[in-house]
């Protein structure tokens, strides 16, 4: 077998891993991989055999995200199984971490992310932040329950972001807009994408955000077209 | 209609917590946290508006404090448990025993339940609730790490939800026996569950929930957020007597799947509809739910409706349907 072959051999493995949720050889699940090594252990390999970073995340781990997304999209998998191929994407990224520190691998851009004031939800902003760090973006998460002023902090010590605002109740939707307002105010020119299970199309344009993201897939989509 | 007996008009079934506070002028941790406030803010909004329900609705941590969760509640807020009881452990022996007659916020569910029997019997349909055994279960875990353990650890799991089923039951009997004509079943993480792991895990144990409520004395309605199609066939052969049928399901699909054996109540978009909407579009939604869906139908959005919703849009949510013989 060439060395091409297994170079791409190995990303392969790597991005069936992410599709399947195996993070590392101890996880017992899926049982079809039972006692195989998993993403930990195959990243690892393919940095020390010299696979550029760059090409272990493009073609190793984002395809692998991608695919559980459209499969999460056709409701051929649910939140538990993206939550895991996220936790495996996670565990990918922490060999990555140290090449993007140094500038070798490059995100494809920053996203901060976070979900409103009197809002303690934080399930939907995990996975936004886990799918589109899957779509190659740094995501700095500032977490729940978070006034607008913590948001401005985040942009002023990242100002070529784009930012994500979330919520999942009802209740808190007006914070929602508030938080918009005060960020559109001051950084005019940023892209604001809001999301969760109570914000519609119709309410993000009435906010004044760019764009509603209707679930974690649609965000990583998004993201990963710009 | 529970009775399948003819009625004059399609019962209507709201949820509204924080519109009730807001309407009756009281804070929300008043609201959740005092039998009284919410006996009173329910029955005002239910003569102002005209429905048919009053319920013990609040948030869903009442057997987690049961159990051993420590709740806050924010003046202006929904009560939360900000560190779930089993975040660290999987010792189920750390929880305690939730009880219905000694748990501070199961005792005050069943003393609102008590209220309402002393002042409203049979002039509106009393609603009581205990949480599903997965909602309970995420509960207790928290919600993220519930949804991974149920497929890398699903035997832990089970034992949880048997857990929390049992609670559920007992919880149920003590608002049945103070007076509650139905119990609702909220179990809104099921419609995140893949249908394999709903079946396995979830099914028997609602199952056994849902028949130890009808057999109390008491009929049961399930709630689950979301979009549940992919649950339906499923859902369908459980003993429920009304079905929560959120907005973002087709409504007629879950028709032709449960037939006419539950009442469906659904399904206006509580957003888009009651806070964005218009009356006219209210009305005309109503309308062609009920010439989709036919009888037995009752009329309620799909979740809870907005705080802030305009009182005209609710209204006319609520106005009286002639039910067609």
């Amino acid at each position: 077998m060439s060395a091409d072959h297994e170079v791409q051999g190995l990303l392969q493995r790597i991005a069936l891993c992410i599709e399947r949720g195996k993070d590392c050889r101890d996880t017992p699940y899926p049982e079809q991989l039972r006692d195989e090594d998993g993403v930990d252990e195959l990243v690892r390999r393919a940095l020390d055999s010299g696979i550029d970073p760059n090409e272990v995340l493009a073609d190793g781990l984002m395809p692998g995200m991608d695919r559980i997304g459209t499969l999460f999209r056709e409701r051929k998998a649910f939140v538990p199984h993206l939550l895991l191929s996220a936790r495996a994407m996670t565990k990918g990224m922490e060999h990555l971490k140290p090449y993007f520190q140094s500038g070798e691998a490059v995100f494809k851009g920053k996203l901060v992310l976070g979900v409103v004031a009197g809002d303690l939800h934080d399930i939907g902003k995990n996975l936004v932040r886990m799918m589109v760090e899957g779509a190659g973006w740094e995501v700095i998460d500032i977490g729940i329950d978070q006034p607008s002023n913590s948001f401005l902090e985040a942009i002023d010590r990242n100002p070529e972001c784009s930012v994500g605002v979330g919520t999942l109740l009802t209740t808190t939707m007006t914070e929602m807009g508030n938080t918009v307002e005060a960020i559109k105010r001051l950084n005019s020119e940023l892209v604001v994408v809001v999301g969760g299970a109570p914000v519609s199309e119709n309410y993000a344009d009435s906010i004044g955000a760019d764009r509603f993201l209707r679930n974690a897939q649609v965000a990583r989509e998004f993201f990963a077209s710009l | 209609m529970l009775r399948r007996e003819p009625v004059d008009v399609l019962p209507r079934m709201p949820i509204l917590m924080g519109f009730k506070a807001q309407f009756a002028g009281v804070d929300y941790k008043s609201f959740a946290s005092d039998s009284r406030v919410k006996v009173d803010a329910n029955v005002r909004c239910a003569e102002h508006f005209g429905f048919d329900v009053v319920d013990v609705m609040s948030d869903p941590y009442c057997e987690t404090e049961g159990f051993g969760g420590e709740i806050e509640y924010p003046t202006d807020g929904v009560p939360r448990c900000p560190n779930p009881p089993l975040t660290s452990t999987k010792d189920l022996g750390q929880l305690q025993t939730p009880d219905p007659s000694q748990s501070k916020r199961m005792w005050n569910t069943v003393e609102t339940v008590r209220t309402y029997k002393g002042r409203v019997f049979e002039k509106y349909s009393i609603h009581g609730w205990v949480e599903g055994p997965a909602a309970e279960a995420a509960d207790l875990r928290g919600v993220q790490s519930f949804l991974i353990d149920v497929l890398l650890d699903p035997q832990w799991c089970a034992g949880l939800m048997d857990l929390c089923t049992d609670v559920a039951i007992e919880f149920a009997r003590a608002q049945i026996e103070s007076g509650a004509d139905v119990i609702g079943v909220g179990d809104s993480i099921c419609s995140q569950l893949p249908p394999d792991v709903f079946a396995e895990l979830v099914l028997p144990r609602q199952q056994r929930l849902f028949e130890s409520i009808r057999d109390a004395g008491g009929y049961a309605r399930l709630h689950i957020c979301g979009d549940i199609k992919h649950l339906l066939p499923f859902i369908k052969d459980l003993a429920v007597d009304i079905l929560d049928v959120d907005h973002l399901v087709d409504i007629a699909a879950v028709r032709e799947c449960v037939g006419t054996k539950m009442i469906l109540a659904g399904n206006l978009d509580p957003v888009a509809s009651l806070l964005q909407g218009t009356p006219e579009a209210i009305r005309q939604k109503i309308r062609d739910t009920y010439a989709r869906i036919g009888n037995p139908m009752i009329v309620a959005a799909g979740c809870e409706i907005p705080r802030d919703t305009p009182h005209e849009n609710l209204r006319a949510l609520c106005e009286p349907v002639a039910y067609r013989h």
